[in-house]
């Protein structure tokens, strides 16, 4: 039973992730992503369940077995960082440390991701892209099994972000370790995953390789949004309708015949070929 | 949106896209789509589409003649015409469907098109989209 904003729900699943893997759990806030997330982590029990990592049971209902969270070797990455404020980079690294006589593993790290003259700061001290940087190497100096991250990128700026996934994929593919990623970015899923479980409403509707699982629609428009009807303006033989896709406003004409069950507030699917839209450099104006 | 339904009767595929080849009622109209039958289960010939394009892309010519590179021109009377302002609304008949059509008020001033004329209509390749039933 999950805590939702449409009250509560059950989460009910069954799925293998691959060892080895990169693979996320994508769906609208709601869907149970976390949720999940925090159950393989040992953050929160399910009701019922079995959860088995390369052949150990981390839980068990039936047999009552529930492994604590310190040992489950998972590496979690939050959206918030969760980083200890009287701890500086480097003791907030220590503290997971999986050997501490491993101490080079930390300098490895901190060059690698390019925070080494900061591991003497406190967090408030460093930027929030460091302070995620920061986060994934406190994860993975801990020598997890896998390494959960719950929307890791989702509070940082685009460009950030982009620099952000290209490090994580490098870190991937560098140690290999099993990934769960959860996201609800769609090009963030392309670029990092390699297979992506779709959640609804605490169910798996789909899984497979991402271009599989997006692509295969039924309308061919590769230039697909959907969004709000926020504004309709009649002019002459056309109508110029305003629909809301995320933060963004576009404007569509439409005939009459178009129109005829829309109004203001329906959700609509704004498809154009992908042969028509301009593609231009942005500059940031 | 014109809507027109029809059985796909040929694919071509390069790496990425497709020429699906459909037919409506004897005319075979093609659209040009960015998957392939490997991508999509849809893509397959006696598969039943619907053709979408959109009225504004929808062009009118009387008397053509010369070569043209538009591959989707099939002939049909117009219904009626609508001005309003810039632009114009052509209501046409095509094998007994309404296929609408918006262009300028000049341009159909210039082709002085009336009710009962005989024109072509045309669309090209990358305007049409298929919509399949789920599945």
């Amino acid at each position: 039973m999950m805590h939702t904003s449409q009250g509560q729900e059950w989460l009910d699943v069954d799925l293998k992730v691959e060892k080895g893997g990169f693979s996320t759990f994508f769906g609208e806030s709601g869907a149970g992503k976390t949720t999940l997330l925090r159950i393989v982590a040992g953050l929160t029990d399910p009701a019922e369940g079995y959860i088995e990592v390369d052949g150990e049971v981390w839980f068990d209902s039936k047999r009552k077995i529930n492994l604590p969270v310190q040992q489950r070797k998972v590496g979690f990455v939050f959206q918030d960082y969760s980083l200890f404020p009287n701890m500086t980079v480097r003791e907030n690294i220590r503290y997971a440390l999986a050997d501490k006589n491993q101490e080079n593993i930390i300098d490895g790290w901190l060059a690698a991701m390019d925070l080494k003259g900061l591991e003497h700061e406190r967090p408030q001290k460093i930027s929030g892209g460091q302070k995620q940087r920061v986060a994934l190497v406190r994860a993975l100096v801990s020598s997890p099994k896998i390494l959960l991250l719950d929307e890791p990128l989702s509070a940082l700026d685009v460009n950030l972000r982009l620099k952000l996934q290209d490090e994580i994929l490098k870190i991937y593919q560098k140690t290999k370790i099993t990934t769960i990623l959860v996201s609800h970015d769609l090009s963030e899923v392309f670029k990092l995953s390699q297979r992506v479980l779709v959640l609804e409403q605490g169910k798996i509707v789909k899984s497979g390789q991402p271009h599989e699982v997006f692509s295969n629609q039924n309308l061919s428009g590769k230039f697909k949004f959907v969004g709000t009807i926020v504004d309709i303006q009649k002019d002459a033989i056309l109508s110029i309708i305003t629909v809301q896709i995320g933060n963004n406003l576009t404007k569509v004409v439409a005939t009459d015949e178009e129109l005829k069950d829309l109004k203001v507030g329906d959700k609509v699917v704004v498809a154009s070929k992908a042969f028509n839209p301009l593609l231009m450099k942005y500059d940031g104006r | 949106m014109n809507k027109l339904t029809g059985t796909i009767v040929h694919i071509e595929s390069s790496e990425h896209m497709s020429m699906v080849d459909v037919d409506v009622k004897g005319d075979i109209f093609s659209s040009i789509v960015l998957e392939t039958p490997e991508t999509a289960s849809y893509l397959k010939v006696g598969r039943a589409v619907t053709l979408m394009f959109k009225e504004t892309e929808v062009s009118i010519g009387k008397n053509l003649s010369g070569q043209i590179s538009l591959r989707n021109r099939f002939g049909a009377v117009i219904r009626s015409i609508e001005a309003s302002g810039i632009l114009a609304k052509v209501l046409l008949d095509y094998q007994s469907v309404q296929i609408v059509s918006v262009i300028s008020a000049r341009s159909a001033v210039k082709l002085n098109l009336k009710k009962g004329d005989s024109v072509e209509w045309l669309v090209k390749t990358n305007e049409v989209s298929l919509l399949t039933e789920k599945g």
